[in-house]
């Protein structure tokens, strides 16, 4: 599949750019975009009156789009509170949008924007954020959840205006317009998903809203510098910036928008007539556009998301300490001594970007040592608590002696405070890191040898430069490991499932002062023999906290992986998604319970698969005729093939190929983005291939599609609008074992 | 989409006023004819003299070097714990399981058995002596060192086929002579020296091919096509690597059959038989061919092992029952009905259990259960995993087999209670079906739906015997068709720290399956029992070699655990790490596996000196400037291009690969890297080439040159006049260094002599993890 789509890609390409190399100077090439207007204009000028049809004819792009649009509001709106339990992941982000409203730190694998939204629409039903949406609970009644579902609802039902204008612009006649926007309000998965709390709306929202703002601004190609230009051109930005700032996944179309401009550069790069200082004003208005643009919105929503969660909250652990000590109602760094000494009970932070707690629990590696475990990990717990020891060759420590305290150079022992046990390290392969040295927790207060020792070694105080103490929180330290010369680190390399998904921590030989992953600092302190203090006065820089939450993002992304020991009845794997060969249930299967079905509709994503393939050996077909001489192809024909039919190609392997490589869990809306763009393949097909036939044949072909699209999508509309009673009921549409919407 | 334009694409466009779609494409191919040098025939001189004495002499050192001391050490060395234990298995003819295809290993039975040794030797572990076991081993390792100084002169004869000049041959293969990773791995019994071979052999045999295309189905031109598949298929039938040589050749035949589909092609256009036949041909004798050859090694494969051995757990009872002695048939018993039964879980090897303890009311989580009685894993043998089976009518009928899809009960035996699954959420999995037992009164009442389970024999035939051992089934609850399944984390204290059962609604999973382990109700004497002599099944070759395919796959996949030596692709062109194979530690040697430094970054930074040749090519192109001539360009693309292919094809699919990877995995794009040295040296020092211009534009001007287009130019000729004093130099100054670093690092290579921790740290440049460094 991949290498046909490769030489399909370059082919087509070599093809298409040959031909249009030839032209340009001349602006013939132009014809493809501005012709249909001017047909439809001639056709016009003929009569002179303008009877009602013609009117309708007329004003269709408006029209239409507005009954569309109608529809979709009916569709994804109809008994949206039907039912009144937390469906599904509404219990995630639900959870998040209360957290926005009661303004306390969170941490969520996703960027801020959507939660951030779905927190606005709680504002909005007038919702105080004390409900904390357990799956399958009952809303209670204060709670105005229709209007939060509404509200994502309404993002679905945006994507149907887009789609019928994105059509248009990509220059499908008007019966294949109808077609894709048809097939995007009949698709019952994103029907389902439109109506609840979810971030899925938003995100598809954004995808749509990329490629028409995309379509347009390549229908502009040859107005460059317009005022229209550089407006849909900065929209391209913005929704390019909001659509990764609802997920991650927005990297895909951003990245099908990066390499057609790349193509769009070549192609102007390759025009020797085009002045040097035009080149550099075309490359620097599409940095402007496409890159600083949506990083600013990135950069804005996380702004947003540090400005509004001002309190302490459950994400504490994942943000630096000074971070934390900056939050209301933490408390960290309200009332712990200053300076850390002998005796003092202290939780240690990780400093390099997505660090966390140093852990130990009563688990032991499986292999290795088989000791203790000593991970880092991100949730307050009381297996954090470590205390400072004075070394074995020094005299135990006595409570009831004056504080002795510590700094630079000084060896010591910490002892954990759950287990009693020793932090040490010894010459073992870590378990992950096999380069490194593992890190245990061994023996006791007793029990032990000085391979239990750890040397401070200062590297910088935000706020001071004397180093004869260590200070809570502005502090930065390593530990050193006197007998084997190596440095306490927390790479955030997950641990296996043994080890929780937790952090792995070792012991690295490389004396590297500038890796921040083997620098520590102090969090919590207690001390009963010292004097509380106020360290928390110095702000973490918003640019550091920005950096350090997304490389959190990523760890935890990447620790959610498919666990083979457990078993998720939700998780299906990429190849079943393009043939719907499975669905998900939303929610219990119970009688009582209301029951939502996630399940496409089966003709759109069976036709618009095929479509990818047709399409592909279409384009194959034209390029070897090419090469045998035929000229079957005019140059708009072939733009029209290059733009509307194989940029949506591309756009699905961008969006459907990076689930086939990742590693982690997937489910069936992963899929919801790549289907868009195989609804767009699909819609350029039919048109392709029926616009020169007779019209009987058209009207004929059009009207069985529009037919079975709407006859499947109502067969099905059930699974969206919501099954009530026994599941029995329902098992009409139970095509396949697979689909188990009823037992 | 791609937009590199391929090299006519960009000539055509600096016409942008020609309608022809290539502006002149006659003498283009001419161009590419002089690739490749001319046969000896064509030339029918013995005026290659100078390449045939460097070709003897190269291939001389390459015996030497991979011969020297290969008797060292006499000890087992890294993965000839695997390797050398296989062919141990081919020569007593038992079962194995590997995940890689039989060919190399093969190899290293055969010789084995030439040398007349009959494989009583395990090679269990690292550091066992091969002298007090008694093993040819030199006679093992010669095999590979023989394929390894072959190398050497396959990667000369590819740069002399491929026309470059004397110095650009010999550097090249100076540079694989002179490199201790090519000879560490090649000098011990490991898969990699076929490997790099046959790779090295697939890119000659196609470059001889393409030099006969025009004498298109010649006897050579098919000899080379043929050869050209059996060495792709010796390839990927040692290691599944071999893929990459297959796209490298495949990559380089869908441009040459785009060419030979273009209407103006050179020689007027071919008609689509024609196109068809040259279509059918490559596919025949690239991809059919070679795949009956890949076939042909799993029927060797099974031919050889007969008999049952420690490879039989991985396969199906049916491919078990081809096996001879094996004890799985030996012992399976049909199981009939009011036989009481232990049943065995075949991933976690615990057996069905239960015991007079209830479940707790309340669980942790705060779900409650049925308080019904423990159903529990346990993976010792005990009285409490006995079930007696009994039919669903319950019709006292004596010695009635058990059949496929029988709707059955169990009996707990220890507690006279009857198993039963309902609607109640398990221990741990709230989406999983508690287990439980129910007394019998219950069991015959109300709750008598809810104790019928279905035997469903995996791979079974309708009304198939359910025997004991031999038949692994899934155990489905009849009313939920949930599967009992179990996994490894064990219960809380309530459950002595045993694991749990539960009804798990994905069936699928082969976790789900069982198996009757024994018939605890049958003296050991009983007649049921005695062991008719058996006979050894057969078994289709192709139903045999897919279910082995599908094992190896699935487990190659599996492999993804750490190793203290894996390193990561992007580590490999800067050499940062190497692999430990071997250390003794009286002598202090030490066989650290590793590349001639020196020699991997000559490469390496001249592989990023291609792409950027290339880059700005293109870019130039792009605005109109063209600073190479023709000929030149046409070389840089398609020969250095096709080298360049094979080191991309050969590497870059490392990076998706999840499994463990180490050094040796970058062997073969090593050996293409060093084909780039050899032709950019060519290109730097004997780039001029002003006559060629002149014929070039001699030839597009029209008038027929003296070179016809069937006529190669060879590299003499094309350098006739010009000085290879230059190339000659640098040539020395390379391999001079290369042979530095060769010799500074052989003490790791050959293990021998031991270094002094001076000499070990001196050697520590990247920071390797040697040995002995203290």
């Amino acid at each position: 599949m991949a290498d046909n789509r490769a030489t399909v890609a370059s082919g087509a390409d070599a093809n298409g750019q040959a031909l249009r190399q030839r032209n340009v100077p001349t602006s013939a090439t132009q014809g493809a975009v501005v012709q249909p207007e001017l047909d439809e204009k001639k056709i016009h000028g003929k009569k002179k009156e303008p009877s009602f049809l013609e009117i309708l004819d007329e004003w269709e792009f408006i029209i239409a789009p507005v009954i569309f649009t109608a529809l979709a509001f009916f569709t994804r709106l109809w008994k949206i509170g039907l039912s009144n339990i937390v469906t599904w992941d509404e219990a995630h982000f639900g959870k998040f949008g209360s957290h926005y409203i009661k303004r306390e730190l969170f941490f969520d694998v996703h960027p801020p924007l959507g939660k951030i939204l779905v927190g606005v629409s709680g504002v909005l039903a007038g919702y105080n954020g004390s409900f904390e949406f357990k799956s399958g609970e009952t809303y209670p009644e204060e709670l105005n959840y229709t209007f939060m579902r509404a509200f994502n609802a309404f993002w679905g039902i945006l994507c149907i205006p887009l789609a019928y204008y994105t059509a248009r612009e990509l220059n499908l006649k008007r019966p294949a317009v109808w077609l894709v926007t048809l097939m995007v309000l009949c698709e019952n998965s994103y029907t389902t998903i439109s109506r609840f709390i979810l971030l899925d709306s938003m995100l598809l929202f954004g995808t749509v809203a990329t490629v028409f703002c995309w379509s347009k601004f390549h229908g502009l190609q040859k107005w460059s510098f317009d005022p229209e230009w550089f407006f849909w051109l900065f929209m391209t930005g913005l929704s390019l910036g909001f659509v990764c700032s609802i997920k991650l996944v927005g990297l895909f179309v951003t990245a099908l928008v990066g390499i057609y401009t790349i193509e769009d550069l070549w192609h102007k790069f390759g025009d020797t007539k085009m002045p040097i200082p035009e080149l550099a004003a075309h490359v620097a208005a599409r940095v402007t556009g496409l890159i600083v643009i949506p990083f600013l919105v990135y950069l804005l929503s996380f702004a947003l998301h540090f400005a509004i969660l001002t309190r302490s909250g459950p994400g504490d652990a994942q943000m630096s300490s000074l971070f934390q000590a900056n939050l209301e109602g933490s408390e960290i760094g309200r009332n712990s001594p200053l300076e850390l000494a002998i005796g003092s009970k202290v939780t240690l932070k990780n400093m390099g970007y997505g660090g966390g707690l140093l852990h130990s629990h009563v688990q032991t590696y499986p292999d290795g040592s088989n000791q203790q475990q000593v991970t880092c990990y991100h949730h307050k717990d009381a297996n954090n608590e470590w205390w400072f020891y004075p070394n074995r060759a020094e005299p135990d420590y006595n409570p009831e002696a004056e504080p002795r305290m510590l700094g630079n150079g000084d060896t010591i022992r910490l002892i954990h405070t759950q287990t009693g046990r020793n932090l040490h390290s010894h010459d073992i392969p870590a378990p992950v890191t096999k380069s490194q040295k593992e890190v245990s927790c061994y023996g006791n207060l007793t029990v032990g040898d000085d391979k239990d020792h750890w040397q401070i070694e200062v590297v910088k105080d935000v706020s001071s430069r004397d180093k004869s103490r260590i200070r809570t929180l502005t502090t930065a330290f390593r530990l050193k490991h006197p007998s084997m010369g190596c440095y306490l680190r927390a790479g955030n390399v997950n641990l296996p499932q043994w080890g929780f998904k937790q952090i792995e921590v070792t012991c690295d030989k490389s004396n590297n002062p500038k890796d921040a992953y083997t620098h520590w600092n102090i969090e919590a302190h207690t001390n009963e023999k010292l004097p509380p203090g106020d360290p928390g006065k110095y702000k973490s820089p918003f640019f550091h906290d920005f950096i350090h939450l997304n490389v959190a993002m990523m760890t935890s992304n990447n620790a959610l992986v498919p666990d083979p020991d457990k078993q998720d009845d939700l998780a299906s794997q990429w190849w079943q998604w393009p043939i719907l060969n499975v669905g998900l249930r939303m929610c219990g299967w119970d009688d009582k319970i209301v029951k939502y079905f996630l399940l496409g509709n089966p003709f759109v994503y069976w036709a618009s698969t095929a479509s990818l393939g047709v399409i592909g050996l279409i384009t194959v077909w034209y390029i070897l005729r090419w090469q045998r001489g035929f000229r079957d192809l005019s140059q708009a024909e072939i733009d029209q093939i290059h733009y509307a039919g194989l940029y949506p190609i591309l756009g699905w392997f961008l969006h459907y190929l990076p689930f086939v490589v990742m590693a982690r869990v997937t489910y069936v809306h992963h899929y919801y983005p790549a289907l868009y763009f195989a609804i767009l393949s699909l819609g350029f097909l039919v048109d392709f291939t029926l616009r020169n036939q007779k019209q009987l044949v058209q009207s004929v072909v059009y009207g069985t599609l529009y037919t079975v699209i709407i006859g499947l999508y109502v067969y099905f509309m059930p699974i969206c609008w919501g099954m009530t009673g026994s599941n029995k009921d329902y098992s009409y549409m139970k095509w396949f074992d697979t689909w188990r919407m009823s037992d | 989409m791609a937009t590199t334009a391929l090299p006519q694409g960009s000539l055509r466009q600096r016409n942008p006023g020609s309608k022809k779609k290539n502006g002149s494409p006659f003498p283009e191919d001419v161009q590419v004819d002089s690739l490749v040098k001319p046969s000896p025939k064509a030339t029918g001189t013995g005026s290659e003299l100078d390449y045939k004495i460097a070709l003897v002499i190269i291939t001389v050192l390459a015996f030497i070097s991979r011969f020297w001391g290969i008797s060292h050490p006499n000890e087992v060395v890294f993965d000839e714990v695997h390797f050398g234990k296989f062919a141990s298995y081919y020569l007593e003819k038992t079962y194995f399981f590997d995940v890689h295809p039989p060919f190399g290993k093969l190899l290293f039975a055969f010789m084995g058995w030439l040398v007349g040794y009959d494989g009583h030797f395990h090679f269990e572990n690292i550091g066992d002596s091969y002298i007090s076991n008694k093993v040819p081993y030199v006679a093992f390792r010669a095999m590979p060192a023989l394929l390894g100084s072959l190398t050497v002169t396959v990667t000369y004869l590819i740069m002399w086929e491929s026309g470059y000049s004397l110095p650009a041959c010999v550097v090249a293969a100076g540079l694989i002579l002179l490199d201790n990773a090519h000879i560490g791995q090649t000098r011990l019994i490991l898969l990699d020296a076929t490997l790099v071979f046959t790779m090295a052999c697939s890119l000659l045999c196609y470059i001889k091919f393409y030099k006969l295309r025009h004498d298109p189905f010649s006897r050579k031109w098919w000899k080379w096509l043929i050869l050209t598949g059996f060495a792709l298929s010796c390839d990927i039938s040692t290691k599944y690597v071999g893929t990459f040589a297959f796209i490298t050749i495949g990559s380089a035949v869908v441009i040459d059959l785009w060419d030979l589909l273009d209407v103006k092609r050179v020689g007027g256009a071919l008609s689509v038989p024609d196109f068809a036949k040259h279509f059918a041909a490559r596919a025949f004798g690239l991809i059919i061919m070679p795949f009956i050859f890949y076939l042909f090694w799993f029927q060797v494969h099974f031919a050889i092992l007969t008999r049952s051995g420690p490879g039989d757990d991985f396969m199906t009872p049916e491919f078990q029952e081809t096996l001879s002695d094996n004890v799985m048939f030996a012992n399976s018993i049909t199981i009939n009905y009011y036989d009481s039964i232990t049943l065995k879980h075949k991933e976690t090897k615990a057996y069905l259990h239960s015991h007079d303890a209830h479940y707790p009311l309340r669980y942790d989580d705060g779900r409650v259960s049925s308080q019904g009685q423990q159903v529990t894993g346990y993976p010792y043998d005990d009285a409490n995993n006995y079930w007696q089976i009994i039919p669903a009518d319950d019709n006292k009928e004596m010695g009635r087999p058990v059949k496929n899809h029988d709707l059955v009960r169990l009996r707990h035996i220890g507690t006279d209670t009857i198993l039963l699954s309902h609607d109640v959420a398990s221990p741990y999995f709230p989406t999983n079906q508690e287990f439980t037992t129910v007394p019998l009164t219950d069991a015959n009442g109300d709750r008598i739906n809810d104790t019928l389970f279905e035997v469903r024999i995996e791979n079974g035939k309708k009304g198939q015997e359910f025997k004991s051992i031999a038949s692994h089934f899934k155990f489905i609850h009849n009313p939920s068709k949930v599967a009992m399944w179990t996994h490894e984390t064990p219960l809380p204290d309530w459950g002595h720290r045993q694991q749990e059962i539960n009804g798990n609604k994905q069936i699928t999973p082969s976790s789900n399956v069982w198996l009757v382990e024994d018939i605890p109700s049958l003296p050991a004497d009983h007649p049921r029992r005695e062991k008719p002599v058996k006979e050894v099944k057969r078994l289709p070759f192709l139903q045999k070699w897919f279910e082995l395919q599908r094992s190896m796959f699935w487990h190659n996949n599996q492999l993804t655990s750490s190793h203290p030596y894996a390193s990561q692709p992007y580590q490999w062109p800067f050499l940062l790490r190497g692999v430990s194979f071997w250390t003794q530690n009286d002598t202090r040697q030490q066989i650290y596996f590793l590349g001639n430094p020196i020699g991997w970054w000559i490469a390496s930074s001249l592989i990023a000196v291609y792409a950027g040749i290339i880059g700005a090519d293109q870019i130039s192109l792009r605005r109109g400037i063209d600073a190479l001539d023709r000929r030149t360009r046409t070389r840089l693309y398609n020969s250095t291009g096709f080298f360049f292919l094979a080191w991309a094809t050969h590497y870059f699919p490392f990076y998706l690969m999840g499994r463990q990877l180490f050094l040796h995995h970058y062997l073969p794009a090593h050996l293409a890297s060093t084909l780039i040295v050899g032709s950019l040296l060519e290109f730097v020092f004997n780039a001029d080439a002003a006559s060629e211009e002149a014929t070039y534009q001699a030839i597009k001007s029209g008038k027929k040159a003296a070179p016809g287009p069937k006529r190669f130019v060879s590299a003499r000729e094309r350098f006739a006049g010009t000085s290879m004093m230059p190339a000659w130099i640098a040539c020395g100054v390379i391999l001079a260094i290369a042979a530095a670093g060769w010799y500074y690092f052989l003490p790791l290579t050959y293990g021998y002599p031991g270094l002094s921790v001076e000499q070990v740290q001196a050697r520590k440049w990247l920071g390797y993890d040697l040995h002995f460094a203290k």
